[in-house]
């Protein structure tokens, strides 16, 4: 894994320490395409944060929100320093899922409820197209969410609405597989009328490269990446056992899991 | 409003498009028959309010609130973004339809999501009136439309504010929304005073607190008994408060028929009123 990979898996570990709470396999899994996106795609800056041009990122998986501190506060959007000795304290604006209403800047959204932030983007996204923005829409979602009927419904109506400035992630780490027989992805949305890319999620140039290609891809049609990728990935422990899927580290966790996610 | 306001839209749930055929026409981008699904629509429509749009959604009322509600508490209250949402068919404006169609608990339902607004115009000019004044308030706005308006009393309106229609002393009668009409074969000329109720969340308790003087109350509700209890309660703390309901009871409504059917069976008549208000007075 690259140095930064490291260090944002690090920083995840250490804040759902801090806050007794997270999915960190879920984390670990979407951390790379994230980092990816704020650092090689977006036109996103703490500076810029606020502007009405600004690309947005919205989380509809929002067990993973815990992801986008790390990248938040290596970006200098936020401070560790700001966010650890409060995250999850009762009167923190800071917690594993966001609350928009306490931001100027840096959250565009809330999550939690599965099949929300897809609709939403692609509100967002067709908002974009009425006000004549070239902002560009990113969403990221789960594999195990597209179960939900309104990510398909929305999927619909960014086709028909051809909001070729949308982007829709799927963090692939096959969780659906443990519930349905989805079948193929890339077949169901290309049929929904998607452009639709495949690339290894852990790999940042594959990722940066597909999503480049996509962003310039102005054709009337919504842009998808399948981005495959491994629950937990960057530390054994977390990869093999699926009680991470919903455990914070005690101390000897987190000094242990840390001492993986260097290793790896 | 689409013709002059560049930052509205419109969207319908497959309903009323003979109505509107010329802006479907004219503004594809912002007026759209977006298909039948209106929990993703107002998830849809919250992204539009969040780049500073002011969408109205319109639909069929229990469609709209029900199979929505987790879209209203996430997408529109957690977040604060505004939207408007306008319903036809509650509580039973499709009285051969069946429950799927009946929404009794409309107005309980919107109360359930705190930040939520709920307005019941009586009539097609309160309906504009009430729009007008809420529609760029920032908040999701909830309207109830019917078929079945008021014909008698056409009065103006403010949005988040009751009309004194007439002051008495025996009692206070409650008429909401297209049960003006009803509330006044009764109570014209009696001594009882008539509070007239378009907008039910956020509820005018001041009109209330100063307007019932003897702690006597007939509510005259279309939709599920008790709907307003809460806020008449709240509007009258530590006052003895004595009670009548003109409502739908709180059952599954299984019969068909017309409307005015409806409304015989389940009382809210003139007749009813007349009789639920002696028995107040007594």
């Amino acid at each position: 894994m690259t140095p930064i990979s490291k260090t944002l898996r690090k920083e995840a570990l250490f804040l759902s320490h801090k806050c007794q709470d997270g999915n960190l396999q879920s984390v670990f899994s979407c951390l790379d395409v994230v980092w990816t996106l704020y650092d090689r795609i977006m036109n996103w800056s703490p500076e810029t944060a606020q502007d009405d041009d600004r690309d947005f990122f919205i989380i509809s998986k929002g067990q993973a929100t815990l992801a986008l501190y790390p990248v938040l506060i290596e970006k200098g959007m936020f401070s560790m320093d700001e966010i650890a000795p409060e995250i999850g304290q009762f009167k923190s604006r800071y917690c594993i899922q966001t609350d928009l209403t306490k931001f100027s800047g840096g959250i565009e959204n809330n999550a939690g409820s599965l099949g929300h932030g897809l609709p939403f983007a692609v509100g967002i996204a067709n908002a974009n197209l009425i006000k004549k923005s070239p902002s560009q829409v990113y969403v990221l979602c789960g594999d195990g969410e597209f179960c939900e009927g309104t990510m398909w419904e929305s999927c619909i109506f960014a086709s028909a609405k051809k909001l070729d400035n949308l982007c829709v992630i799927i963090d692939d780490n096959d969780s659906v597989g443990a519930m349905v027989d989805m079948g193929s992805f890339h077949a169901k949305l290309t049929a929904f009328g998607f452009d639709v890319f495949e690339v290894n999620g852990h790999d940042m140039e594959e990722t940066e490269k597909a999503l480049r290609e996509l962003r310039g891809m102005k054709n009337g049609k919504p842009k998808a990446l399948i981005a495959h990728t491994v629950r937990g990935y960057g530390s054994p422990t977390m990869t093999e056992h699926d009680i991470w899927f919903h455990k914070a580290p005690n101390e000897a966790e987190l000094e242990m899991l840390v001492k993986e996610v260097d290793a790896f | 409003m689409i013709r002059n306001e560049p930052d509205t839209s419109f969207f319908t749930v497959d309903i009323g498009m003979w109505a509107i055929r010329d802006v479907l026409r004219d503004f594809p981008e912002r007026c759209t028959n977006v298909g039948i699904y209106e929990d993703g629509m107002l998830s849809i429509a919250a992204g539009m309010a969040r780049r500073g749009l002011v969408p109205t959604v319109f639909g069929i009322q229990p469609y709209l609130i029900e199979r929505t509600l987790e879209q209203i508490k996430m997408d529109l209250a957690y977040q604060k973004l505004g939207i408007n949402v306008v319903g036809t068919g509650a509580a039973v404006d499709y009285p051969k339809y069946g429950y799927s169609h009946y929404c009794a608990e409309d107005v309980q339902v919107i109360k359930s999501i705190p930040g939520c607004e709920f307005v019941a115009p009586g009539t097609a000019k309160q309906f504009i009136q009430l729009f007008n004044q809420s529609y760029r308030d920032g908040k999701p706005t909830f309207f109830r439309v019917s078929d079945h308006p008021n014909t008698e009393y056409d009065v103006d309106v403010s949005f988040g504010k009751a009309n004194v229609i007439q002051t008495g002393n025996r009692a206070t009668v409650i008429a909401v929304s297209v049960m003006l009409d009803e509330v006044m074969k009764v109570c014209r000329g009696k001594d009882v005073t008539v509070l007239y109720y378009t907008t039910l969340e956020p509820f005018d308790a001041q009109t209330l607190a100063e307007n019932c003087p003897t702690g006597k109350i007939l509510v005259v509700e279309p939709e599920y008994e008790g709907s307003l209890l809460y806020d008449i309660h709240k509007a009258l703390p530590g006052r003895p408060l004595r009670i009548e309901q003109v409502a739908f009871p709180r059952e599954i409504f299984r019969n068909y028929g017309t409307y005015q059917e409806k409304m015989a069976y389940y009382g809210l008549t003139a007749e009813k009123i007349d009789e639920k208000l002696k028995a107040l007075e007594s």
